[in-house]
């Protein structure tokens, strides 16, 4: 589904992601792993079109997408979250999935202005729909809230569902765990096992070591911008390349 | 919603602008009139500003926009013949294609940045009129402007532009209907647009909106509505100088904005009549203006953050102390 081929981003001197390879296929749930700095949040920055690469393809659904701007690429049904609680702050839940709710369906601007039926109708539509994903992940009776005031754990979640809001194809989650408590670890585990079962495939960047070996069917590791491995869960826990970079070499630790 | 209410908006709406459509019944004074007159085309002005801040930018150049939509219609009513009916909305739409064509490299730039090239933008288009003499008659200015043809419909209609109150009805008109395009984007999924790039913009780029051609086209509509009212103010001033749209001139557009409160619709209308009418009361403060605007301004900053709409919120807190007061006494 998606195919990422030798991609490179060059920050001055320094390399952030170096002639990568990487694969994701339709229906499963991939994992991208690496020690902090590893290059994992501008790997997606790069897929999703937020930074252009300076070298390589990006191929999701055939089509060549890298370069291209984020809002076609999202266009397309290639759709992430981010790394902070992102959101628009003024605003309620409900207020922040109806604004973000803008690529299914679509409204011309004349029809909005003159309110013609069938854009009352896709209003009706849109508000139905926004609805469903908001109890799909448990934030419906946090609907009247302002976002800024919400716990920790709903903001993240919250992340999810505005994404969810475009229909993506693939979601791509950035550390969708993060700062969460246990029980709500759990909770999220289960929605993105659903978001999967629902059609969605998922690649997602995550800390939470148990969690992601847990989760993925799939992992890739980075390290320095370069993939170091690649696998299913249990080749990677005992790849040594993966023990090396999350925690030294056995030199370093016998010289501290 | 109970029923009740939904009879009594439409009521009260119709009854404002019962009212409003009677208003010259009573006023005898043709100054007053004309002070209306100016505070509709401060209302468009203000309402359509708001639409280019509901996507987070602030132009300085609104005055230089609404300039553009007055030399255009005056002169081709004087140059090419055209009756006004056609030259006036054709100077909103030029308005919104200068718009357009310096949209897309302005929008790159966000806030105080893009503030800044709009400063530049209003001191260009000044700058044009001023120096192409041939055209605008620079800063001797552009004198006999027609007033809009009579409108005859044999046996019916005959109206004249001969006196202040067609004047008024005419801009009341305007107004409206400039308020009621403007309303429906605010209100539409398009107006949800601009609140979700004006609230984070990475958010709504990340969702699949296009930011840059939202932000593009916020500013059109926003230039056309000025472009509209300058057209208006040519051919009822029948006077053009550069002087009449300059830097202060935009600023003041901004203060009614934010004084009124952007983050309601009525906010700018409430502004923009608020500090056109009140100075009337206070005339021989006229030439203090900018220390009056100044100190309203300061006011409202720190006591009204959200502006004049903020007004109900701010002082429910106190009546409800007050009741408290009252209560314990009795």
């Amino acid at each position: 589904m998606l195919e990422i081929r030798g991609l490179t981003k060059q920050f001055g001197g320094l390399f952030a992601v170096n002639n990568l390879d990487m694969i994701v296929n339709q229906g499963e749930i991939a994992g991208l792993i690496g020690p902090n700095g590893a290059g994992k949040t501008t790997i997606f920055n790069l897929i999703t079109g937020f930074i252009p690469p300076t070298k390589g393809q990006i191929i999701f659904k055939h089509s060549d997408i890298s370069g291209k701007s984020t809002h076609s690429i999202a266009e397309k049904g290639l759709v992430r979250t981010f790394q902070q609680n992102v959101f628009l702050p003024d605003l309620t839940v409900q207020q922040n999935m109806l604004a973000s709710c803008y690529l299914h369906p679509k409204t011309g601007f004349w029809e909005a202005i003159l309110n013609t039926s069938s854009y009352r109708k896709k209003e009706q539509y849109v508000c139905d729909r926004t609805m469903d994903i908001l109890k799909f992940l448990g934030l419906d009776s946090v609907n009247d809230e302002l976002v800024q005031n919400l716990p920790h754990g709903y903001q993240r979640l919250l992340g999810i569902a505005i994404a969810l809001s475009t229909n993506p194809k693939l979601l791509l989650l950035d550390e969708p765990l993060a700062g969460m408590n246990a029980a709500e670890v759990s909770e999220s585990l289960t929605f993105i096992n659903r978001i999967r079962s629902a059609g969605t495939t998922v690649l997602l960047v995550e800390h939470n070591m148990r969690a992601v070996m847990g989760l993925c069917d799939r992992i890739v590791v980075i390290n320095f911008g370069r993939k170091i491995a690649e696998g299913l869960p249990e080749e990677i826990k005992r790849n040594k390349n993966v023990i090396e970079a999350y925690l030294g070499t056995s030199e370093n630790a016998a010289g501290t | 919603m109970s029923k009740g209410s939904q009879l009594v908006k439409p009521a009260g709406y119709t009854a404002l602008v019962v009212f409003l459509v009677l208003v010259p019944l009573f006023i005898k004074g043709g100054y007053f009139l004309h002070i209306l007159i100016m505070a509709g085309i401060a209302v468009i002005l203000t309402s359509s500003l708001r639409t280019i801040a509901t996507t987070g930018q602030i132009s300085l150049a609104h005055s230089g926009f609404m300039a553009i939509g007055a030399y255009t219609s005056a002169l081709l009513v004087r140059k090419l013949g055209l009756s006004f009916w056609a030259s006036f909305p054709i100077g909103g739409i030029v308005a919104a294609l200068v718009a357009l064509l310096v949209g897309y490299p302005f929008v790159r730039v966000k806030r105080v940045y893009f503030a800044m090239l709009t400063l530049f933008m209003g001191a260009i288009i000044r700058l044009i009129i001023m120096e192409w003499r041939g055209l605008t008659r620079g800063t001797s200015g552009l004198l006999n402007i027609p007033p809009p043809d009579s409108i005859i419909i044999p046996g019916l209609v005959n109206i004249a532009f001969d006196s202040k109150v067609s004047y008024y009805y005419l801009i009341l008109a305007l107004a409206l209907i400039s308020l009621l395009f403007l309303y429906r984007i605010d209100s539409s999924r398009v107006g949800r647009i601009f609140l979700a790039i004006e609230q984070g913009d990475y958010v709504a780029e990340s969702v699949g909106i296009s930011v840059t051609n939202f932000k593009v086209l916020a500013l059109c509509v926003g230039c056309f509505f000025a472009g509209i009212a300058g057209s208006f103010y040519a051919h009822y001033i029948k006077v053009l100088t550069p002087d009449s749209f300059g830097v202060l001139q935009a600023i003041y557009i901004i203060v009614y904005m934010v004084v009124g409160g952007r983050k309601k619709f009525y906010g700018a209308i409430l502004g923009a009549l608020t500090l056109t009418l009140l100075p009337e009361f206070f005339r021989v403060l006229k030439e203090y203006q900018p220390f009056v605007f100044v100190g309203i301004l300061l006011v409202t900053i720190f006591l009204l953050p959200d502006g004049l709409v903020g007004l109900p919120d701010a002082v429910k807190p106190c009546i409800q102390r007050l009741r408290k007061v009252k209560i314990s006494n009795a």
